[in-house]
């Protein structure tokens, strides 16, 4: 683990509107080693994307990187050095119906990216494209090359983004949602493709989605996001084996399929709050079956639980000693939330 | 599609003109004559109102496909309407042409600006200046453009006239077109000329063409507004595109798709402003034409221009529809 690609330490993004301060990015902190995938997991709103856009230097006015820093191999971007290494960090964005520019063939959009990085041109930057087409699973690449973005398909039109992303020769791949928008056959030959490629090219990948099963597929670590912040952070079987926190608990509870029996699907209660103001409690709380008195009074810091080996942290005043609860016992999980 | 459109348009004039509550026949004659039997039947068979309706449909109709617009009757009494309409339908393009090049190159590029540096000083100022320009109706305009113009030496301390080419016959009135005919070459051969004509026809020009300015340059910044914030725009700016490819490879072209209608529909709005505009700068173009036409009851010359009218807008529509393949591949002429 000492081939670190991505290093963010307390990433706060924020967005200055005219009545209020969102923070949508509120002090994350994880890294990405070379050839690891790490899952960004959450509800819609908890500011998994923003954190995927900053990370891009894609953060536009009103919003603003207002403290921390996002070392790409070593070098800090977060100041506008991402111009440097444009490229090396590549995306796939959810809606492949809008990544590509409708009035441009696709081997335009591809040779574009070839001219940039690769220096190809002419005949060359073609064939390059129609391999890279082929390689992403498009059949019939040469014919495919010169038609638009509109005569794909969904499915197609992700696998024209994934070979746009390689044509850059990235070293990290950002996937923001990359199957939510495609119907589930699709999703699972995406899924592969992205898998094959990560370990053909040694991709960094940091692969964001609100779908647990997904992240229990791709991901070798995972972040759970909830209002700006990583509530949990672990490698993904132990996520999955022993969660420690309530909102990973609930999370992986509402996976249809997982609980036994034929109950309703539990779920959590709520929506995410948009965090106008600097914490002073835990965010999660109004919505948390557990929790207690101080939970409205004292921010949680991360605390390292579980396996000591396993690099398990949680934010939970359940687990820290300061305080009396303790956790509740496993198996009884979201007790307060299983009406649906 | 076209043809439809146009039988229809020519279809309702002639109904409208020789079915409608209004004799023509009588609008042709004076008082006097009206109550003379003999006079009304003879400009009845002029017009050949005493034919059936269908055979004068038909007869009408066929003349105007051939190009056979016959002879005017009050108007320049007599005169070939033909030859009327090649005589003042140059000026009308000529005014026509110079409005809608200043409102593109003048409109779009100000609201592309506007659009990249939304929220900005000089997008407010843009925004602001393209309102109150919208909102100047071009009669007023007209009329102040004009008599600021006529003052310039008083105001500005510099002459209108004096500026750039010399124009003999004042600031307002026909530019002189008569070098181009039968030679349009002439237009570039001719630098001079040609500048005088375009300086003869600019006021009216910037009249003519200051709605649709402030229009297209509001339509232009929102487009770009939108088309910023597409995924696509993020993904080129990803790949590394440079800024400036951004905005002229990925952002404009598809900027322009929503400004095409608007361009073409202001062309139709020209035909419509040319009537008053030609009336106040004193150019004897068709609009001018068919106002005079219109409030003197030469109601078989209304007709006419009305078909020249029905047939510039439909040849727009097709202009249009052809801009729209060359700039959206999405829009295939198959589809039609």
């Amino acid at each position: 683990m000492s081939d670190t690609l991505l290093e963010v330490e307390n990433l706060r993004t924020v967005f200055h509107t005219d009545k209020e301060t969102i923070h949508a990015v509120d002090g994350v902190s994880f890294d990405v080693q070379r050839g690891e995938t790490v899952g960004l997991v959450g509800e819609s709103g908890s500011g998994k994307s923003v954190t995927a856009r900053s990370v891009l230097g894609l953060v536009e006015e009103p919003g603003v990187i207002e403290e921390g820093s996002i070392e790409f191999c070593g070098d800090e971007l977060v100041g506008g050095n991402w111009d440097e290494h444009r490229g090396d960090i590549a995306i796939v964005f959810q809606d492949p119906m809008n990544s590509l520019n409708p009035v441009y063939t696709v081997g335009n959009q591809i040779k574009e990216a070839l001219r940039i990085h690769q220096g190809l041109r002419g005949q060359a930057a073609t064939d390059a494209a129609i391999e890279l087409l082929e390689d992403v699973g498009i059949p019939d690449a040469a014919r495919r090359v010169s038609e638009y973005p509109h005569q794909f398909s969904g499915g197609m039109r992700q696998r024209a983004v994934i070979a746009i992303a390689l044509a850059c020769d990235p070293d990290l791949l950002v996937c923001d949602e990359p199957t939510t928008a495609l119907d589930v056959t699709i999703q699972a030959q995406i899924l592969e493709l992205l898998d094959e490629l990560q370990r053909e090219e040694d991709l960094g990948v940091l692969f964001i989605t609100h779908d647990m099963g997904v992240i229990e597929e791709t991901t070798d670590r995972v972040n759970v996001m909830y209002a700006g912040e990583f509530v949990e952070s672990a490698p993904v079987e132990e996520l999955f084996d022993d969660p420690k926190h309530p909102y990973t608990k609930g999370l992986l509870a509402s996976i249809p399929g997982r609980t036994a029996g034929g109950d309703r699907l539990p779920t959590i209660e709520g929506e995410v709050p948009t965090s106008t103001s600097e914490p002073t409690e835990c965010r999660f709380a109004p919505r948390c079956p557990h929790a207690f008195d101080a939970c409205d009074e004292v921010h949680p810091e991360r605390i390292a639980v579980g396996d000591p080996d396993a690099d398990h942290e949680t934010a939970c005043l359940l687990y820290d000693d300061e305080f009396e609860e303790s956790p509740p016992e496993d198996g009884v999980v979201a007790d307060g939330g299983e009406t649906a | 599609m076209a043809i439809p459109v146009i039988w229809l348009g020519t279809s309702m004039t002639w109904y409208i003109i020789f079915m409608g509550p209004i004799d023509p026949a009588t609008r042709l004659l004076s008082e006097g004559q009206v109550r003379n039997p003999a006079a009304y039947e003879a400009a009845q068979t002029q017009l050949g109102l005493n034919q059936p309706p269908l055979q004068h449909y038909v007869d009408w109709l066929s003349s105007l496909i051939v190009f056979d617009l016959g002879r005017t009757w009050l108007l320049y009494q007599g005169s070939s309407v033909n030859a009327l309409i090649m005589d003042f339908l140059p000026r009308t393009l000529w005014l026509g042409f110079w409005s809608v090049l200043i409102a593109i190159f003048i409109g779009v590029p100000l609201g592309f600006y506007a659009g990249m540096r939304s929220n900005t000083v000089a997008d407010y100022v843009a925004s602001m200046g393209g309102i109150v320009w919208r909102a100047m109706p071009n009669f007023w305009l007209g009329i102040m453009l004009l008599a600021v113009l006529g003052s310039s030496q008083a105001i500005f301390g510099f002459s209108w006239e004096a500026i750039g080419p010399n124009l003999t016959s004042g600031i307002s009135g026909n530019p002189d077109l008569s070098y181009m005919a039968g030679n349009p070459i002439a237009f570039f051969t001719n630098p001079n000329a040609t500048l005088q004509a375009i300086k003869k026809v600019a006021p009216a020009a910037i009249v003519l063409g200051s709605a649709s300015m402030g229009n297209e340059m509001r339509i232009g910044r929102t487009a770009v507004l939108e088309v910023k914030n597409q995924d696509y725009v993020e993904l080129a700016k990803v790949k590394g595109v440079s800024d400036r490819a951004l905005v002229y490879k990925h952002i404009l072209r598809n900027a322009l798709v929503p400004l095409v209608p608007i361009i073409t529909s202001e062309a139709f709005l020209l035909i419509g402003g040319s009537v008053l505009v030609e009336s106040v700068f004193g150019i004897n173009g068709i609009g001018y034409l068919f106002f005079q036409a219109a409030i003197q009851g030469d109601l078989p010359l209304v007709g006419t221009l009305m078909y020249v009218f029905i047939l510039m807008i439909v040849g727009i529509n097709l202009i249009q529809d052809v801009l729209y393949t060359l700039i959206d591949p999405r829009v295939g002429l198959e589809g039609e």
